[in-house]
């Protein structure tokens, strides 16, 4: 089976037909913490790699909300949060960057290998000392003729185990908004050192690492955007990177629901299912509220963004409102499995430790709430770049 | 009011508490100077898109164009949308 290229069709169910081969040894892969190979495959063959990319690089020129949907549909059919996570980490980290602010040399040598899945991604914003702080990047570029010379250290780095190419944004001037800038860099670019992948709580299938810089020389021209332009793309595709990776979260909220409908009305105590007794009722209607008001503060703020129309309060508001509408209704899915619930084997658990990851990833949510209050003149002492390392 | 002023009128409005400066010329290096911070720049560039009907895709987001009250305007005139109105 080939990848869609109807327009009209909904993406929603861009991978519903790999729903097996998605599915196949979670648990196991998920206690080993490794990368699915074998699954990086399928989802290559699925062709959601390429739903927002222009058709000119081998993409199917969809929307963000028609891309939000793809990955809304990517989270209800596959259980493997890791391998989901990844793959909106290879859409957005360094794609839909290069297809924003890339030049042509860029655009063309990398894109259709991006969106082919050919070539892995990840993006390298978060450092030993500098986590939802963007602006305090402490990795240098220097500039040396026709090159700039790379020095630093990267941190906490979603693919970067196993990526081809890095998106690296450093520092080039003074403290400020336009001391940032953006660099294309390969992995075997010499001086350019990628840590084993860090063993971690949730999301184990994503690999995570540090990246470490030393003289890593590159031309100018793999420069991202103008010099000192950094922190101004780094703010226009948190937008996507948020509203991308939180949709995927939604289709896992609906699964859940789903799921805990079916346990509520087929598990039986006391003689009578356990839907029957408001304390479980209640705990899946709640449920279905926060699936529902996900679903509204995610296709808003996407249609926000797509119309260009100022989205910064509510992309923030979207990722507390759906990373913290997540972790609940896993612990509520727990409770409403009983015992079973607190098998790995269920995966029920596994919910639990991945949405953690939510809270935290893409700005921390103390972060996310920080920017709102800025934003709307508070004043905030930290809270400035927010992002996923 | 002329462009300069309206975009002069924000920025003491928001950055500056209100209180006017002399030294806030048209070339003033709002960037360097710390009047506009990063935060302050999502907030500046939120503002024109709103107030001057920018899609905020079509703002040419370049350091260039937010150093000063004289880029600023300059890179609005440019904006089609704004040219028309």
């Amino acid at each position: 089976m080939t990848a869609t290229t109807d327009t009209t069709t909904d993406t929603f169910d861009t991978v519903a037909a790999w729903a097996e081969d998605l599915n196949r040894d979670n648990a196991t892969l998920d206690d080993r913490g490794e990368f699915p190979w074998e699954k990086w495959k399928t989802i290559q063959r699925s062709g959601i790699l390429a739903v927002p990319f222009e058709r000119r690089y081998g993409g199917e020129g969809r929307s963000l909300t028609e891309t939000m949907r793809a990955l809304e549909g990517l989270g209800y059919t596959s259980r493997d949060a890791g391998l989901n996570f990844s793959t909106s980490t290879q859409i957005v980290s360094v794609g839909l960057v290069l297809q924003a602010f890339g030049n042509e040399e860029l655009t063309t040598t990398y894109l259709p290998k991006i969106i082919s899945g050919e070539l892995i991604t990840a993006h390298a914003i978060t450092e030993p000392t500098n986590g939802s702080d963007a602006t305090g990047i402490t990795t240098t570029a220097r500039r040396d003729g026709d090159d700039y010379v790379l020095d630093g250290e990267k941190m906490f780095i979603t693919n970067a185990p196993i990526a081809d190419l890095l998106l690296l944004y450093v520092r080039t001037g003074p403290p400020g908004p336009f001391g940032l800038s953006c660099f294309l860099v390969e992995r075997d670019t010499p001086g350019l050192r990628i840590g084993e992948p860090l063993d971690k709580m949730g999301l184990r299938t994503s690999p995570l690492g540090a990246v470490t810089l030393d003289g890593v020389r590159v031309p100018a021209s793999r420069r991202v955007g103008q010099e000192g332009a950094g922190f101004l793309i780094l703010d226009h595709i948190m937008k996507r990177e948020i509203l991308l990776s939180f949709s995927i979260t939604l289709g896992e909220m609906t699964h859940r629901l789903e799921r805990c409908v079916r346990q509520a009305r087929t598990r039986t105590q006391f003689g009578q299912p356990i839907g029957a007794y408001q304390a479980v009722s209640h705990k899946i209607a709640d449920m279905k509220i926060a699936v529902e008001t996900a679903r509204k503060w995610l296709y808003d703020t996407g249609a926000k963004v797509e119309a260009g129309e100022d989205a910064s309060i509510d992309v923030a508001a979207t990722k507390t409102v759906v990373s913290e509408a997540n972790l609940r209704t896993a612990l509520d899915a727990v409770q409403i499995f009983g015992g079973s619930g607190f098998l790995s084997a269920t995966g029920v658990e596994a919910d639990v430790r991945n949405a953690v990851g939510g809270t935290i990833y893409s700005g921390t949510n103390e972060v996310q709430r920080n920017r709102i209050a800025s934003l709307l003149g508070l004043g905030s002492p930290a809270g400035e770049g927010v992002r996923r390392g | 009011m002329d462009l300069e002023t309206q975009i002069r009128d924000y920025i003491v409005s928001e950055f500056l508490s209100g209180e006017d400066v002399p030294d806030l010329t048209d070339d003033f290096d709002l960037i360097e100077n710390g009047v506009v911070d990063s935060l302050g720049l999502v907030r500046l560039i939120s503002h024109l898109s709103k107030t001057y009907a920018i899609p905020v895709d079509d703002i040419p987001l370049l350091p260039s164009n937010f150093r000063d009250i004289e880029h600023i305007c300059a890179f609005i005139r440019q904006s089609p949308v704004a040219a028309s109105g």
